[in-house]
Parts: structure tokens; sequence; C-alpha cells
């Protein structure tokens, strides 16, 4: 029988499907790859959320032509979403910066050679620091760098510059999580893994449109409800009837900012009916206001306040919900909780963090087979990148905090330097850092210089008209792929590689490691932001301390892991057995601890046998009779924190004369972050071209407000001007807007509010009080807008 | 053109009627279903993207059975090379 080339296609596509399925193929082919007609396929990972899935890109002749989840992937196990399959087509569009620019004295960006932009860059930098103290300039990173890029320019700048002025992305979306792991256990991320959704029989879905924003983990989720529907529970607490809410058997709709009420009054329905774990409780737990231990009974009667009815008229979510959701949580386990920017980005997002873990705790839903109190990172390398590699400015590799001294003795050690080099004192956090960045002449603004990569906070930062003229008026780098409105307010422009570009190692929110083998060259004279880092450092004079300075990537970023790998060796968050070789060879990279190259990673921690870390005394003493052990606590009695947080709702609630509404922001499926990528790519920017409000119909009606309508947005720090979708997803009150549109009037974050979590300084972004009015008859707006001219004039003055 | 291989979720029991309205669309080639009979193996064929997305909302449109589509592979090598030639 003649096969066509095209019958070829159509059965290897099948044989994928069936191996990510684990159904038995038949088919004709022997090997799925053939019939597909690339040269070779690359491993790689997927950079479009913190999932981690495995992917394969397939290359002919030099060119990226195909791309396919990885069935022997654990994270995937070959599925992949919308943004994964076409997200990478947007690194052939034709807006690519190619070149290095310097904006000239006309103000416009003149294409200069490497040498020559990153001499301006040192000189500016170096000027800067001798004329404004070292810590003037500062590095801001990327949950979605590779992690031996933040690992480098965090090394440049706190080892080399001696200053601490680092700061990355994921203290808008993570902070809060960390602060919540770090104050509960001790220790930052996850007890468990991904492993742990088959083997869960309840899940605790918080502040997360999981079918949107990590669709991947939610079909997990889906098919094992789908398979046992009677058995299995889904619980969703959000305010937003979402995708992910519709295959819930319990909705608790609060009002955002007010579900620690929620998480309370499930505590006490707990006690009150006796589901509580003693053992767990008597051996594992510690009771704490934060300021002072109590005992149970104390924390019983603290959380008595939290009645479902009083609750209920607190939140608007219903009493029987609250009930129900208890008895599920504690008597239908192992439950898993899984929440993202809906719990962290928040005022309060790390006692929000905190009360999810003391469900699990006095439950003992944790260090067991489908029990796991569990962080979805929203960027694909915010774990990995920054979180462990302590690029942030307040940590040190292996998330240390830079103030203890034993920790900066270590790392110092391990970089080579005297001792006392680094800088004891953390800098700025982000909020902070974009506050005080300004013009030379500015006496009132201490940071003159700023290194961006890989974001867009001119975009992305709460009330980002307020941080705008700032970035304008100081010396401001960045090194992106594309035009963004970052770049449109910078002094130098660095064209950057593609993650398929150049590769290295991403790690997910499940603690696991994954390397991406580099696919192909990058374009025009774009560049790795490792090379970037390391020609930055030599011409800084700091050559020795960033040796990987060549131009084969490969071998670059590899040096630059193997030299973190001994940073962290002798730390909680060890990863020194995970080599670039072991996860060249490995379908579904590791996860730490993994403290030797035999160790095959870590699913579970804190249980001895599973968890290396319980019996290695150079790094934590832990009871050899201990079975679970967190060793994370600060006090050395292996407990966690069970806390008696105070109820505080939002810093802005909404008022009921003049911004009488509720107004959430987040992502949509299609789109990620501020579009940058995925708006370039016709397909994903036809099907969700421009951003929306959604009300509900009877505020609409009220307002007067029609389906397409254009309203506009109003909060006490901007507007925008946005076409109603008038539906019954949110509640009443209560106002949604996407945030990946970059047209000036439809980018909500001139309208969010910058205040923070004073623990974990994450925004809140999830929560202000806004106004709508009706503007104006259904108007097309679905301009697909992107910056594709570096030249364009910045659409406000600052 | 795309080619897929993708994963169809059906209802529990609902296998054999899925797969005969299945062959109502042209578009659709049926490889093989699960032990469970919750899921099947097929590729779609379309122009475009645009068009997939299209033939993925009729067929959840018009077989109530489908509870989700999949997909695990998409060829669109076609499409890359159109992208760069409008870029050339």
């Amino acid at each position: 029988m003649d096969i066509t080339r095209r019958d070829m296609i159509k059965l290897s596509a099948a044989a994928f499907a069936a191996a990510a399925l684990n159904i038995p193929f038949p088919g004709a082919v022997r090997s799925s790859d053939e019939g597909i007609e690339v040269d070779n396929w690359v491993k790689g990972t997927c950079r479009f959320c913190g999932t981690g899935c495995g992917v394969f890109v397939g290359v002919r002749k030099g060119q990226a032509v195909g791309i396919r989840g990885n069935p022997k992937a654990d994270t995937n196990f070959g599925f992949l979403c919308v943004k994964g399959f076409k997200g990478y087509m947007s690194m052939y569009h034709p807006d690519r910066l190619l070149y290095p620019l310097v904006k000239g004295q006309d103000g416009t960006f003149k294409r200069v050679s490497w040498d020559q932009a990153l001499d301006v860059v040192a000189n500016k930098f170096k000027d800067l620091r001798q004329k404004h103290g070292k810590d003037s300039v500062a590095y801001y990173g990327s949950g979605q760098c590779m992690t031996e890029e933040s690992y480098t320019f965090n090394k440049l700048w706190k080892g080399g510059l001696r200053s601490n002025m680092v700061e990355g992305n994921p203290r808008l979306c993570m902070a809060s999580a960390v602060g919540g792991y770090v104050t509960t256990f001790g220790t930052d991320e996850p007890a468990g893994g991904y492993a742990d959704i088959e083997k869960a029989k309840t899940y605790f879905i918080v502040g997360s449109n999981m079918s949107e924003c990590h669709p991947i983990i939610f079909r997990r989720v889906a098919r094992r409800k789908l398979a046992d529907p009677d058995n299995i529970n889904v619980i969703v607490c959000e305010p937003r009837m979402t995708t992910t809410a519709r295959i819930a058997d319990i909705w608790l709709p609060a009002d955002p900012g007010t579900d620690l009420m929620v998480f309370h009054c499930m505590a006490r329905e707990i006690i009150k009916n006796g589901w509580t774990d003693k053992w767990f409780i008597d051996n594992l737990c510690r009771f704490t206001t934060g300021a002072q231990d109590v005992d149970f009974n104390a924390y019983a009667q603290f959380i008595e306040q939290f009645t479902p009815e009083v609750v209920q008229k607190q939140t608007r979510c219903p009493a029987a919900n609250i009930r129900e959701a208890a008895r599920l949580f504690a008597t239908q386990g192992p439950t898993m909780s899984l929440w993202t920017m809906g719990l962290n980005q928040r005022t309060r997002g790390v006692w929000a963090n905190n009360l999810v873990h003391n469900l699990h705790l006095i439950t003992g839903n944790i260090c067991r087979d489908g029990a796991d109190s569990f962080s979805l990172t929203g960027q694909p390398n915010a774990c990995g990148g920054v979180r462990e590699t302590g690029t942030l400015c307040h940590l040190l590799p292996g998330t240390r905090p830079v103030a203890n001294p034993a920790v900066r003795a270590q790392v110092e050690k391990a970089w080579n330097l005297p001792a006392g080099t680094i800088d004891p004192k953390p800098g700025f956090h982000t909020m902070e850092m974009f506050a005080k960045l300004g013009g030379e002449a500015e006496v009132s603004k201490p940071l003159k210089g700023m290194f961006i990569t890989t974001t867009n906070p001119a975009q992305s930062l709460p009330n980002c008209h307020k941080y705008h003229k700032g970035m304008k008026d100081a010396f401001l780098v960045v090194a992106d792929i594309f035009p963004t409105r970052t770049t449109q307010l910078a002094d130098v422009i660095l064209p950057a590689a593609f993650i398929y570009e150049k590769g290295g190692v991403y790690g997910c929110s499940e603690r696991r490691s994954q390397i991406t083998e580099k696919c192909v060259e990058p374009p025009g004279e774009a560049k790795a932001d490792l090379w970037i880092a390391a020609q930055l450092a030599k011409r800084m004079g700091l050559e020795q301390l960033i040796p990987w300075n060549g131009n084969d990537a490969p071998a670059m970023y590899q040096k630059a892991w193997d030299d973190y790998r001994e940073c962290v060796k002798l730390t909680e968050h060890t990863l020194y057995g995970i080599t670039y070789d072991r996860l060249k060879k490995m379908d579904e990279g590791l996860q730490w601890p993994c403290p030797n190259e035999k160790h095959p990673g870590t699913l579970r921690r804190y249980v001895r046998g599973k968890d290396p870390i319980m019996d290695m005394p150079e790094i934590v003493k832990v009871p050899p009779q201990a079975h679970i052990y967190f060793y994370g606590d600060q006090k050395h009695e292996g407990r966690a924190n069970v806390f008696l947080r105070p109820y505080k709702g939002p810093e802005e609630p909404p008022d009921p004369k003049d911004y009488p509404f509720f107004l959430t922001t987040g992502r949509v499926i299609e789109q990620w972050h501020s579009g940058t990528m995925t708006m370039r790519v016709p397909e994903i920017a036809r099907s969700q071209p421009n951003a929306y409000v959604e009300i509900n119909p009877q505020d609409a009606k009220q307002y007067g407000i029609k389906n397409g309508d254009l309203v506009k947005v109003v909060s006490r720090r901007g507007f925008n001007i946005l076409p109603a979708r008038v539906v019954k997803i949110s509640l009443p009150g209560i106002l949604f807007v996407p945030w990946f549109d970059q047209n000036w009037d439809r980018m909500i974050n001139r309208v969010t509010i910058d205040a923070f979590d004073e623990g974990s300084k994450q925004p809140e972004f999830k929560i202000c009080a806004a106004r709508i009015e009706r503007v104006g008859d259904p108007k097309d707006v679905a301009d697909m807008t992107v910056i594709s001219d570096v030249n364009a004039p910045f659409p406000d003055k600052v | 053109m795309v080619i897929t291989g993708s994963a169809i979720y059906v209802q529990p029991g609902s296998g054999s009627t899925v797969l005969e309205r299945l062959k109502e669309f042209p578009e659709v080639t049926f490889h093989v279903m699960s032990e469970s009979g919750a899921e099947m193996v097929v590729n779609l064929e379309a122009e475009d993207h645009r068009a997939l997305e299209v033939l993925c909302a009729r067929l959840k449109e018009q077989i109530e059975e489908i509870v989700d589509i999949t997909h695990v592979y998409v060829n669109f090598e076609d499409e890359i090379a159109k992208i760069r030639a409008d870029k050339d």
C-alpha cells in the first residue's frame, strides 16, 4: 500500500497523541518520528507558564518547524496548551530586535555594534557608581530568564558590584507564596509535587483559574474528576465562576480579599466536628500569633469568631458551602490545595498562604501521597531561576537570607571572594526600587541606572504610570526580543535570544529542573542573556568572577550551572546531583533535593526515607527517630507554624459612593503576560485581540451598559476605556479585566493599586476599588496592538 | 495546512455514539480508543489554525458527548514557511 507524506504525518501525529494518553497504538509507523520531515527533534521546556511542560522542537535546515509535547515528561505527559503549541512561532516575527540600539542626542535609537553598546552600558554604570555610590545601579530580572542567567546576574551584582540592588518580576507574582512557605515551614517551595494530583481525592483550588492559566495541570485534575466523579471532589474558592470553577462540587465565591475569613471558618468547622489529625497537631504543629506561641485551645478559641453565618455576611460566600468544603477537605482526603495569584497578589498574601497551610497542618494533609499545600508558579522559571538562585534583594543562592552572616560567608567562599565582600543589607524590593529610580539630578531618587531583562515593567507594574518618569529619567538598559512599553523608555536596547536559540535550565513549580538544548541560531545579532551578562562583567573588570564569557552558548551555560550547583551544594535546596549530563539524558528532569549524581531526586520533602536532607547532618540535624520533620523550623523543633492571623481586608475596598466596584485582573488562556510574544502569533492575536471588562448583567443593567459598549473603568489612579462583556461569570459588584493588552487605553495596570504586602512586598494587583461609566456604543477595538517601532513615542508625557 | 494528533475526551459510555457522529466530519480521522472508552485518538485537518479552532468548536457544539478536545501534536511547517516568506 502506498502511504503518502500526508498519511505519514497523520499517523505520526496520532502516535504522539496515543503515547501521551498511554493508549497502545496499532498504527503502521514504527517510530512516531517517521513521516515528519525534520532534521532532528530537540528536547526542551515550554516557556509560557510555570508548569514546565516538556517539549520537542522540530528543526529543519536550521529553523524550528514544529513542536510536540514530550510524552515521557512527568509534568505534561505530552500534552500542550494553545500557548505551548503556538507561542514559539513568535520567534520568527519580523518585529524581532536584531541589533543593539543606543538612543542618540535626538532621542531616536541608532544601530551600534555590540562592542559599542556594551561599552556605553559598562562605562555609564561605572560612572554612576563612582558618582552616586555602589547601590546606584540595579538589576531587574525575570522568572522567564534561564537559571544560569539569573544566577550570573546575581553573582555579578552581589559578588562583583557588592550591591544587593537585585530584583525580578517574581516579586510581583510569587513573593507571598515564598513568604507563606518560609513563615509556616521555615523553608521555601512545596513538600510534594504534581504526582500528588493523581493521588489526591479532594482538590482545594484557591485564587487560580487553572483552566486558563495552567491548562495542563487543570487537565490532570479534570481527568481525575471525569474518571471518578462521585469520589473525586473539587472545591474552588474564587469570586468568579471561571471555567475552573465549573468542574467544582463546591464553589466558594468570596469577595476579593475576604477569603482569609473563609479559611478560618473552614478550620473552625474542622475543629468543631472533630475532623483534625491529633497526632499531627501534637507532634508537628506549633500554634503562634507570630509574636507569641500559644496552644491548640487558644487557636480554637481565636477562630471561634469566624462562624459560617458571620463569614457569609462579610464575604458573600454561602455558609452551607463553607461547611461542606470543610467536610470534604478534612474527611475526603488526601487533599491537595493549588493556588496562584489570587492568593499571592494581595496586601495579605502571606497571611492567606499561611491560612491555607493551616488547613493542611491541622488535618495532617501533608507529607503523604496526594496531600499537599501546593503553590503553582506563574512563570516558567520563577522557582528555579529566581527563588532558588536567590536573585532578589534579600536573598543569596539556595533561597537563603543575605542578612545571615553564615550564609554570606559560605557564598563568599564558594565565589572565591574575600570575607566581608557581600553587603549584609538587603537592597530595595521591586516597588521601592522603581519608586526610587530617577535622573541623576533628583536627590530623592538614589537609583540612577537599571539593567532590565526579559520583562516589561512599564506595563506590568501596578499603577505603572507612576513609575514611567523614573524609568525615563534614569539610565535604562533593556535586553529583550521585541520592542515593548519598557524599551520605549530605555537608553540602550540589547537584542536577546529566545529560549530555543540558546538553551539552559528551567525549574518549575514542583522543584523540578529540566534542560532545554539549543535548537537554532538567534536572528540578526541577537545574543543570549548569559553572554550579555558575562561581557558586561568583563568590561567592569569582573572577568574572574564570571569567566563564562565565550561564544559557545551551551558550554557557557553549563559552566554557569556547575558554578551554581557548587554554590548550593550544602543547602536544603541542593541540586548538586543535577548535572547537565543527567538532564540531557533524562526526559523528565530531576526534583531537588538531589545531593549527588546517583540520587533519583525527591518527590516528597520532610519524610525520612524519601527526603535525603533528613539524613544529611552536614546540612541540618534531624533526630534519628523522626519520620516527618520540618527541618526548616527556626526553633529546631521540626514543627510547622499554624498561624492565628487576624482578619484584615484589602487595602482599597469599594467605596459605595465613588468607587463601588471591586476590580480584579488576570490572564486569559491565549495570552501570556504583557502580550509581547503571544500577540505576535496571528491566530492567538485574532482569538483574543484586546482586553475587555467583564460586568455582571445586574450591574450592566443598572448602568445602562450592553455587551460591546465602551466603558470607562476608573480608579483613584487612572482609567481605561474597554469594551464590555456582560456575563454572569463574576458576582455583581466585581469587574474583571485581563492585563495582556499593550494599548494605552486598555493597559489595566494604569488603574491597579501599588499597595503591597508588608511581609512579601508583593503588590495587590487583584483588588482595588473602581467605578464604571458607559462612554460609547460598541466599536471595533480588535487592533491587536503591539509596539513594533522602537522609536514610537511613549503615549503619554512622562 | 494544519494536521494534528489530538485527544477527544468523551462522557463515560458514549464512545460508540461519538464515533458514529464523527463520521459526519471528513476533517476528522479516528485511530484508536482507550480501554475505558473515555478518550480517543484522532487527526484533525484544517486550512490554518483559525479553521482548526472553528472545527474544534463545531465538534464540541454538535456532539454534546464530547467533553474536551486537546492537541498533542500540531504540524504547521507550512505556516512557519509563510511567516518567513512574509518577512523576506
